[in-house]
């Protein structure tokens, strides 16, 4: 399988003045289309540094992230963020939906700046919407959702220009078990019409679900395991 | 969905804050259009007063200074006038083009005559000018209200040990002392000031003037220009203006103008200061959901301009409300500070608008552009 991303030694620093941690050390591999990859590590092995890296949000200290061939840190900060906009979608912990939007709207924020008319704009994210199964809920509020169902908003969001990447980020992490199914059964979904998923996590579940596995340990990669290896991957 | 009514939906939801940074706008604002408007009417208010003090502009007729003398010997001199001013020139004065700005004229007629037995400057004057032409004169008893009455110079009435009540006889014709002026310092305190016929009646000398007093309104001083009108109108008359007046209130408004700038540049900086740390503060709370932004693809540009549109509605209605409420203000303290006619200053209300708008703004830069500048990283982990 061809390389769809590829890190080469990527370290990442945190701090100044001699004060540095270091949160990844000289990271490398590969990922091929269309591929579930499941990064799991302990808490501050640097598994949400790497997403960042890999969505363009961080750029590493040294190293490079290359996707569809493309140098990330080649590119300026707008560069980046037209990048994220056609290439990646973001799904995190805390959904991160804007309190004061309906369903319908947080799924159209990301195409708040195009020149699309409105009545389109509403109509992708109502297909969207629906296609998370949250069909007659467009107009409420994130605080009239469940956690699950504001997952599924956040995930909606994350779709809205088609990405080929998805990045989440423990998007189980703040739901119930059942509801996390529901959620990864959605993931497994995407993945199956041929998106490459990496998805940061602690559930177990979720492995299973998963292609391959990448442990990190102290900001290296400890394992990377095509054929899954749930038990010693946790 | 776009960035304007995203702009718009936030400040719904944070309505206690976008209220909070709009009062900061709106107090400023407000507090400028209201000093600004009051200074503008107290200006125009100080100015008509000025006005009505007295004349600035004097017409005599021309003259010419004659020595006289006798090979060495000299006798001293004599002036000549070349021509007499008549009731008639007062016509062709109010015809100048700019005559809008006349506000009096009022022509003097002066003589020596008898004055019960002392021969004492008699000075005519139409009655009904008197208080115009001469408001800072004090009078015990009253001023000339009909012909056949007289006021006495201070002087004149230690002269002719009369008071008022009491009569001044002239030709045989008889004239009440209807009061007598305080001391002014002035010619006027050996004067017997009667109505304008009297005294050309006593002179024998209907239809005389000696001289015109012009009153100019003074809004942008041009006084040379009505000087040289009036000339081009009388050109056997010598028409100056009576500079020290002319400077004095220049001087006065100028003054009061520069009080009004000065105090209103202080609100404004004050007003100012207000609105960059409320929309600072706003803008600050808002960079929590940038990240989010940034990480579904939003531009920097995209970021500027969700926050300025943000602060520029904010801007917008406070600026324009504070604008309404300082012209209100301005109009109910008006009378209060001596304006007779308040009136809506629109020029002001517009540059507070504009003002209120350009600080928003402004006050936008710094905060919007560390925003745009942040990585969505740190952003977001401070969600």
């Amino acid at each position: 399988m061809d390389a769809f991303i590829r890190l080469e030694n990527v370290t990442m620093l945190y701090g100044n003045n001699g004060t540095s941690a270091v949160a990844l050390r000289e990271v490398s591999f590969s990922v091929g289309a269309g591929e579930y990859v499941a990064i799991t590590g302990e808490s501050g092995a640097g598994k949400s540094t790497l997403l960042a890296i890999l969505g363009g949000l961080q750029v590493p200290s040294s190293g490079a992230v290359l996707m569809k061939g493309v140098d990330l840190s080649s590119l300026p900060a707008d560069g980046l963020a037209d990048f994220r906009r056609e290439t990646i979608g973001f799904i995190f912990q805390a959904y991160h939906l804007l309190p004061y939007l309906t369903a319908r709207e947080n799924v159209m924020v990301p195409m708040s700046p195009l020149r699309t008319s409105a009545r389109e704009k509403a109509g992708r994210a109502d297909t969207l919407l629906a296609s998370v199964g949250l069909s007659g809920k467009e107009e409420r509020l994130p605080s009239e959702l469940s956690g699950g169902e504001c997952q599924r908003v956040a995930i909606a969001r994350a779709l809205v220009h088609d990405p080929p990447v998805l990045l989440a980020d423990e998007p189980t992490g703040n739901l119930d078990s059942s509801t996390g199914e529901q959620i990864l059964d959605l993931f497994s979904g995407l993945h199956k019409s041929g998106k490459t998923v990496l998805m940061v996590t602690h559930n177990r579940a979720n492995l299973f679900r998963a292609t391959r596995s990448i442990r990190l340990q102290d900001g290296k990669v400890a394992e990377d395991d095509p054929l899954m290896a749930p038990r010693q991957a946790l | 969905m776009n960035i304007r009514k995203l702009a718009w939906k936030n400040l719904f939801r944070r309505k206690s804050r976008a209220v909070f940074t709009g009062l900061g706008i709106f107090l400023g604002i407000g507090t400028f259009v209201a000093l600004a408007s009051l200074t503008a009417q107290m200006e125009q208010a100080v100015q008509d007063k000025l006005d009505r003090f007295g004349a600035n502009i004097l017409i005599t007729p021309r003259t010419e200074q004659l020595s006289l003398g006798f090979g060495d010997i000299s006798l001293g001199g004599t002036q000549v006038a070349h021509s007499r001013l008549t009731a008639a020139d007062e016509k062709a004065i109010h015809g100048i083009e700019m005559k809008e700005r006349l506000r009096s004229v009022v022509p003097f007629f002066l003589t020596a005559a008898d004055a019960s037995g002392k021969n004492l400057v008699w000075m005519g004057v139409p009655a009904t000018e008197i208080a115009a032409a001469r408001p800072w004169w004090k009078i015990s008893g009253s001023p000339i209200r009909e012909k056949g009455e007289v006021l006495l110079g201070s002087e004149a009435a230690v002269a002719l040990e009369k008071g008022p009540g009491g009569t001044v006889v002239s030709g045989g014709r008889a004239f009440r002392v209807a009061g007598v002026l305080h001391p002014t310092g002035e010619k006027e305190d050996g004067m017997v000031i009667a109505a304008l016929g009297d005294v050309r009646s006593v002179a024998g000398n209907p239809g005389g003037v000696t001289f015109f007093e012009v009153a100019a309104l003074c809004k942008d001083c041009p006084v040379e220009d009505i000087v040289a009108q009036i000339g081009g109108a009388l050109p056997g008359a010598r028409v100056s203006a009576i500079r020290q007046v002319v400077e004095s209130r220049k001087a006065a408004v100028d003054q009061f103008r520069r009080l009004g700038i000065g105090v209103s540049a202080i609100v404004l900086a004050i007003g100012g200061l207000m609105v960059f740390v409320t929309v600072m503060g706003s803008v600050q709370e808002r960079t929590r959901e940038i990240g989010v932004l940034r990480a579904v693809g939003f531009r920097r540009k995209a970021i500027l301009s969700l926050l300025f549109w943000e602060t520029g509605w904010i801007s917008l209605l406070s600026s324009a409300s504070g604008a309404l409420a300082g012209l209100a203000a301005a109009l109910l303290v008006a009378p209060h500070f001596g304006v007779e006619q308040a009136s809506v200053a629109t020029s002001p209300a517009l540059l507070g608008v504009a003002i209120g708008m350009g600080l928003g703004l402004l006050g936008t830069i710094p905060p919007a552009r560390r925003a745009a500048a942040l990585s969505p990283t740190e952003a977001i982990r401070s969600l």
